[in-house]
């Protein structure tokens, strides 16, 4: 019966995805045709979305400069799960034509798993739509788990952060605590590296609101 | 002050201040250029600002001469009275590392300098704000710098992935694609590509020998 209610919760899932409007690099681009009328992304039930809590996928348009990376961890880590990532152009693959700049990073995976590249320099809003598709095959029989491979691994993610960011690194969000909240504890979750985060971490203060 | 005051007074200034060489071009007739000792660019700064109303200055750029142990600095004067460029190059000792700042007369010139400290390690004293400006999350070395090797840089700090599909490798048995991967590709160890020889018998070759 839960096997019934899982594959009716994932096709009801793949049916409606809500791509976060945050672009980085030049692939961007491809994506108004995607969405407007000549290719029209929401006749597959994908449109987009403003907030990062509200969207299910996280594209990656391009290269990120490790100071766009920095944003697009915050950006990833407060997206609800089940949450999707999709990187597009040939730089989130390997770095692309930018493999030899000491600005950006080059293997997007280092930081956060990635459910699907879609390669190209920049692929045609064909590719994307078909790359689309593709995820919604993935999420329909069950495979696009990446999400939870963030939680089951995180002291990973956390290394590569880590060793971009410097030592001081810390998110707002408690990813341990979310992991124990989906039962997604692994061995990879805790480590050297989420020692070396404890030890630094302080508690976050509220904005101070200022007119 | 018309605008046929400019040239008159470039030539005036040449008496006024020792070592500098002023270049013109017939077919950029709006662009000069001038050579000055590094310590004369106050003064000359000063005269252009008040005597021509060069009050634009649109950028600063800095180029490494490591071979001469260098830095050259270009300062790019726009005047809207006589609508003239001025480009004043100055060269600064590297090592040294350290110049006057100019921000007293141009205050875009922290910026500028704010720049070329991060870019180069050239440090200007009298900047209002010698922080980082672009590169926050950078604590290696001046990325601008000839010394600075980013291939290496790059190939120390990052990793590559295997990416192999087998449309690739398809195009690549049949002769095409990308066949060297990255950590082979670097630009000093490429080899020089074939073409026809200029250190032999070709005649612009022969002319500089005679």
């Amino acid at each position: 019966m839960s096997r019934v209610f899982d594959e009716l919760t994932n096709f009801a899932r793949a049916r409606s995805l809500f791509i976060l409007h945050y672009c980085t690099g030049c692939g961007a681009i491809e994506l108004p045709p995607v969405m407007t009328s000549r290719f029209d992304m929401e006749r597959l039930g994908v449109s987009p979305m403003v907030t990062p809590r509200q969207a299910d996928i996280l594209l990656v348009t391009g290269y990120v400069s490790i100071k766009t990376l920095k944003r697009v961890m915050l950006t990833y880590e407060q997206m609800g799960s089940p949450k999707y990532v999709i990187g597009i152009c040939s730089c989130t693959v390997n770095g692309g034509m930018y493999w030899q700049s000491y600005a950006t990073a080059k293997r997007l995976d280092e930081y956060m798993p990635v459910d699907l590249y879609i390669a190209g320099c920049m692929p045609r809003p064909e590719a994307v739509i078909s790359g689309l598709r593709e995820l919604m095959k993935k999420i329909e029989q069950g495979e696009a788990n990446s999400w939870k491979e963030y939680y089951r691994n995180y002291d990973y993610y956390l290394g590569n952060q880590q060793h971009l960011f410097g030592d001081q690194w810390q998110t707002p969000v408690d990813v341990i605590g979310e992991a124990e909240h989906y039962g997604l504890v692994g061995d990879g979750t805790r480590g050297e590296h989420t020692a070396l985060l404890e030890q630094v971490q302080h508690p976050l203060k509220p904005l101070e609101m200022r007119l | 002050m018309n605008m046929d005051a400019f040239t008159p007074w470039l030539d005036a200034l040449c008496g006024r201040i020792d070592g500098m060489v002023v270049a013109c071009s017939d077919l950029a007739q709006r662009r000069s250029r001038i050579d000055l000792p590094s310590e004369e660019l106050t003064t000359l700064l000063e005269a252009a600002k008040g005597e021509m109303g060069f009050v634009h200055l649109s950028a600063i750029s800095c180029v490494d001469w490591i071979e001469e142990g260098e830095f050259e600095l270009v300062y790019h004067l726009w005047s809207y009275e006589q609508n003239q460029l001025l480009s004043i190059h100055i060269r600064v000792a590297r090592d040294l590392g350290r110049f006057q700042s100019v921000y007293d007369l141009y205050r875009p010139a922290g910026f500028f300098e704010r720049d070329i400290h991060e870019m180069y390690g050239l440090y200007f004293e009298g900047a209002p704000d010698m922080e980082k400006f672009i590169l926050t999350e950078w604590n290696g070395p001046p990325p601008m710098r000839k010394d600075f090797d980013s291939e290496a840089f790059v190939g120390e700090t990052f990793d590559w992935q295997q990416y192999n599909p087998e449309w690739l490798q398809e195009i690549v048995a049949a002769g095409g694609g990308v066949v060297v991967p990255p950590t082979e590709q670097r630009f000093s160890q490429r080899k020089k590509v074939d073409g026809p020889d200029w250190s032999g018998d070709h005649p612009q070759a022969k002319r500089g020998q005679e």
